[in-house]
């Protein structure tokens, strides 16, 4: 791929190459703030991402993932901290070349069939992307709506058509808030599906979630947002290195024996949960041990399902450490540590 | 700078221009896309076409006539009059309506469909899409005017027919005078429609509310309107640019006048300039960050926002009085005069009297208030009109004062109408025995209220400035009328007299005093008259 500037003819000089490498990068952000009113939505995040990676914004709800996601948009201006995307600051009109998504649920003008929504949209891009129309309908699996009014669509097909309407774009980055929620679990799989095809080509993806089972498999790295603050950044494969044993639930013929057992396990911790049942936290192998000491000692398993996936468990352990409470009194201090990449 | 280099930048901002000028006719484009496929325009086009016309039928099928509104008599004489009274109409509530419904939620239902995070993160900037927005807004209101516009001309040629029409001056204009004068009359709405449809915006983008768009340019053309009746300054009245409306009278008048035409275009470009600057800035400087974190009480702003317009109110209404004084005695003496001497040989030709092209009368002009200072707008003004004597040559009116109860507008038009008693009733038998309408029934004039006071004239006495005359105005007025006197002779002033004292025991309470026949009064019509006048007070 080339430099923005070197593919609108302008001469680049013998830059060294952290420059070229700056200008390649699809995300470059750099301490981005924004308050509103009383509440730091966004806190001195840093976020960088590379063309062709799949990079997964978690956060609970309220973590700033949407502010942010609207700070690269152009559609709030941050307090503080700088935004290149592909090379191009804030303020330089054509910041939004090659990039393409959508924040919160996808909006259509309701009296406008999705083709003429999507026609409205191309015109909006210089009509470059009007050809791109029937190509993407058939692409998000609404070819067969395309004359039908948005106003009748349901919330999955409306984030389907967004999707639409940022392929139409052919984007160099997409920027996707929560692309899976309220979607069936088919479309769960058709948006991982896609994303991972676009990246593929080379295209930088930026998607929220607060559900991280929705975007493991697909995400190559994570950055975790709570209360506005990265408390957390870098590889999936990191992650679920640093992730703590994952939960089972555990229904057996004899849970005391089975308590007793588990206290003299290793790498194994078998405690009550709070809602009847036991809990087991271990990793595979232990987890394994544990259930043939069980059998062992003649109590029977009866049920031992996932209550917890390591992601999810290290996920909650990130944003449990920085509740509104102790961010509040954590503002005043010196920034979190950020784990890197 | 090189050549070249200059050359290659100069080639560069052309290109920029290029690009700049496209990317606003594509939001150009998908504006106009947008506005066409609503509910609310469609119903737009279809009042603005079928609205005027209709209008022209529903006349067409019934006897009266809309008199209250400038040219409103004239319905049945000329098609051009339908026009200009559905113009009228559109000035008073029609063309706000039509500014909000069109503009008010432009900007605002982005916000109702939470679109404009759709359009934003296209290739688009947000001054190429406010300027695209505006674009289409002023495309289709012009367009929307011009169907009217066209919708009420071919109403009243259908209906009513191309014969010459009266203009606001008391002039007869051609029936190609008259075309014009509609065309122009119909252009000139545009820069105030513009004015209110910028005021739309300005709420629309402010408030982020359509019903306030749509509403705020109506409450805005009634506040304005009500504020024209207060005080008789012109400085506050000149910038309400609800007057702007009316600009099209100066052209139907008699002479013309062009000052408040100019003016009020002026003020319509000011009103345009500052509310789509605001409304400019507010987008500008806004975040798209969807509905506040923390929600302050709702009704906090909105009364907040009706306590800052009532203060602006009062203040523009304590302002009214401020500057020179529009509505004057002067003036409405001088355009009254004028106006019913064209009327009345009008009106005398069109009875078969055959009068020279030159033929004028030499008539007294007094006008007054009944409530205070004889100035300013209202509907309390009455005139007296005198006729002295007819000049040589002419058919010998008859010297009886008629005195018309006034409307006086702001903006310096008015509706004088005289009871029937006095100047016959709405309709006469012309020489041909055709049923037309009697000039002197109701009559509409206007005059310029910028220009020069007006010196007196010929036998017009000279103008007291309040309604009780003070002493040195009264013997001004009595050396006026001797040397009327010395002029018209003593009999004809006499019987002025007898009728002046006659028709003030009339005003005062005798209904049943008779009056003498007028110049407007047709033979065997005085006694029906008085009949059905006794009649209706009891």
């Amino acid at each position: 791929m080339r430099a923005p500037a070197q593919a609108h003819g302008d001469r680049v000089g013998p830059a060294d190459g952290r420059i070229i490498a700056a200008l390649m990068r699809a995300i470059d952000a750099r301490g981005l703030s924004r308050r509103f009113e009383q509440t730091r939505a966004v806190d001195r995040v840093d976020i960088e991402l590379e063309p062709g990676d799949v990079r997964g914004l978690l956060g609970p709800n309220g973590a700033g993932k949407t502010t942010l996601l609207r700070i690269l948009l152009g559609l709030v201006r941050p307090d503080a901290g700088e935004v290149e995307l592909f090379g191009r600051a804030l303020d330089d009109p054509r910041r939004l070349d090659g990039v393409a998504g959508f924040v919160e649920e996808p909006s259509f003008y309701p009296y406008l069939s999705a083709r003429a929504n999507l026609e409205v949209l191309a015109e909006l891009d210089g009509a470059n992307s009007r050809a791109q129309i029937d190509v993407v309908l058939a692409q998000v699996e609404l070819a067969a709506r395309a004359e039908d009014r948005v106003g009748g669509f349901s919330s999955g097909m409306r984030k389907r058509l967004g999707i639409a309407a940022a392929l139409m774009r052919k984007p160099r980055l997409l920027l996707l808030d929560e692309p899976t929620s309220g979607l069936d679990p088919a479309g769960v799989r058709f948006v991982g599906e896609l994303v991972r095809s676009l990246a593929g080509e080379g295209v930088a993806v930026l998607l929220s979630s607060h559900q991280i089972s929705e975007v493991e498999g697909v995400c190559d790295s994570y950055s975790v947002l709570s209360s506005g603050r990265l408390v957390w950044s870098g590889s999936a494969a990191r992650m679920l290195s640093e992730a703590p044993p994952s939960a089972h639930r555990l229904t057996t013929s004899d849970d005391r024996r089975a308590l007793a057992i588990g206290a003299k396990a290793q790498d194994a911790r078998i405690f009550e949960s709070k809602d009847g049942g036991l809990t087991v936290e271990a990793s595979a192998d232990a987890l394994d041990a544990v259930v043939l000491a069980l059998g062992r000692a003649g109590v029977a398993v009866r049920r031992l399902e996932l209550a917890q996936a390591p992601l999810e468990s290290m996920f909650f352990a990130l944003v449990e450490q920085r509740s509104p409470d102790r961010a509040s009194a954590a503002d005043e201090r010196s920034p979190d540590p950020v784990t890197r990449s | 700078m090189s050549a070249s280099a200059a050359a290659a930048t100069g080639a560069g901002a052309s290109a920029g221009a290029r690009g700049s000028r496209a990317a606003l006719l594509d939001v150009y484009r998908v504006e106009q896309r947008k506005l066409l496929a609503q509910l609310a325009t469609r119903v737009l086009v279809l009042v603005c076409a079928l609205g005027p016309f209709a209008f022209g039928g529903v006349l067409s099928l019934q006897s009266g006539v809309p008199a209250d509104t400038l040219l409103g008599v004239w319905v049945h004489s000329s098609g051009y009059a339908i026009s200009f009274v559905v113009l009228g109409f559109g000035g008073y509530l029609g063309f706000p309506v039509l500014a909000g419904v069109l503009a008010g939620d432009m900007f605002s239902s982005e916000d109702r469909y939470g679109t404009w995070k759709s359009v934003l993160t296209r290739s688009r900037s947000r001054g190429e899409l406010f300027a695209g927005k505006c674009l289409a807004l002023l495309a289709l209101t012009a367009g929307l005017l011009a169907i009217a516009a066209v919708s009420s001309l071919i109403s009243g040629l259908v209906f009513t027919g191309d014969q010459p029409m009266v203009g606001l001056g008391g002039s007869a204009l051609s029936s190609g005078q008259a075309l014009w004068l509609t065309v122009v009359s119909w252009l000139l709405s545009l820069p105030p429609l513009l004015a209110f449809a910028s005021i739309a915006v300005l709420l629309s983008v402010a408030s982020r509310n359509g019903i306030v768009g749509v509403l705020g340019p109506v409450l805005v053309a009634l506040v304005m309107q009500l504020l024209a009746l207060v005080g008789s300054g012109s400085w506050m009245h000149v910038l309400l640019v609800a007057s702007a409306f009316a600009d099209w009278h100066g052209l139907l008048g008699d002479p013309r006048f062009y000052a408040p035409t100019l003016i009020g275009s002026a003020i319509s470009l000011l009103w345009i300039v500052a509310c789509l600057g605001g409304a400019w800035l507010i987008l500008r400087r806004r975040d798209f960050a969807g509905p506040p974190l923390s929600r302050r009480a709702g009704w906090v702003m909105p009364v907040r926002a009706v306590g800052a317009c009532a203060v602006a109110i009062v203040l523009l209404g304590l302002a009214g009085g401020l500057g020179p004084v529009a509505i004057t005695k002067a003036r409405l003496e001088a355009s009254m005069t004028g106006t019913f001497e064209k009327l009345t040989l009008l009106q005398q030709r069109e009875l078969g009297h055959a009068l020279p092209r030159d033929a004028r009368l030499n008539l007294h002009t007094r006008c007054y208030r009944h409530a205070g200072r004889s100035e300013g707008p209202g509907d309390d003004w009455s005139c007296t009109i005198t006729v002295l004597r007819a000049q040589p040559g002419a058919e010998p009116f008859r010297s009886t004062p008629v005195t018309y109860d006034m409307s006086v507008k702001s903006e310096g038009c008015y509706k004088a109408q005289a009871p029937p008693s006095f100047v016959g009733q709405q309709t006469m038998t012309d020489a041909r025995h055709r049923s037309v309408i009697n000039p002197l029934f109701s009559i509409y004039g206007c005059f310029d209220t910028t220009g020069a006071e007006p010196k007196p004239e010929g036998a017009t006495r000279p103008r007291p400035t309040s309604a009780r005359p003070t002493p040195q105005q009264r013997r001004a007025e009595q050396q006026s009328l001797h040397r009327s006197e010395r002029e018209a002779g003593p009999r004809v002033m006499r019987e002025i007299r007898e009728a002046e004292r006659e028709a003030k025991h009339t005003a005062e309470g005798p209904p049943e005093q008779a009056s003498p026949p007028t110049a407007g009064e047709q033979p065997g019509a005085s006694e029906e008259v008085r009949a059905s006048e006794r009649h209706a007070s009891k």
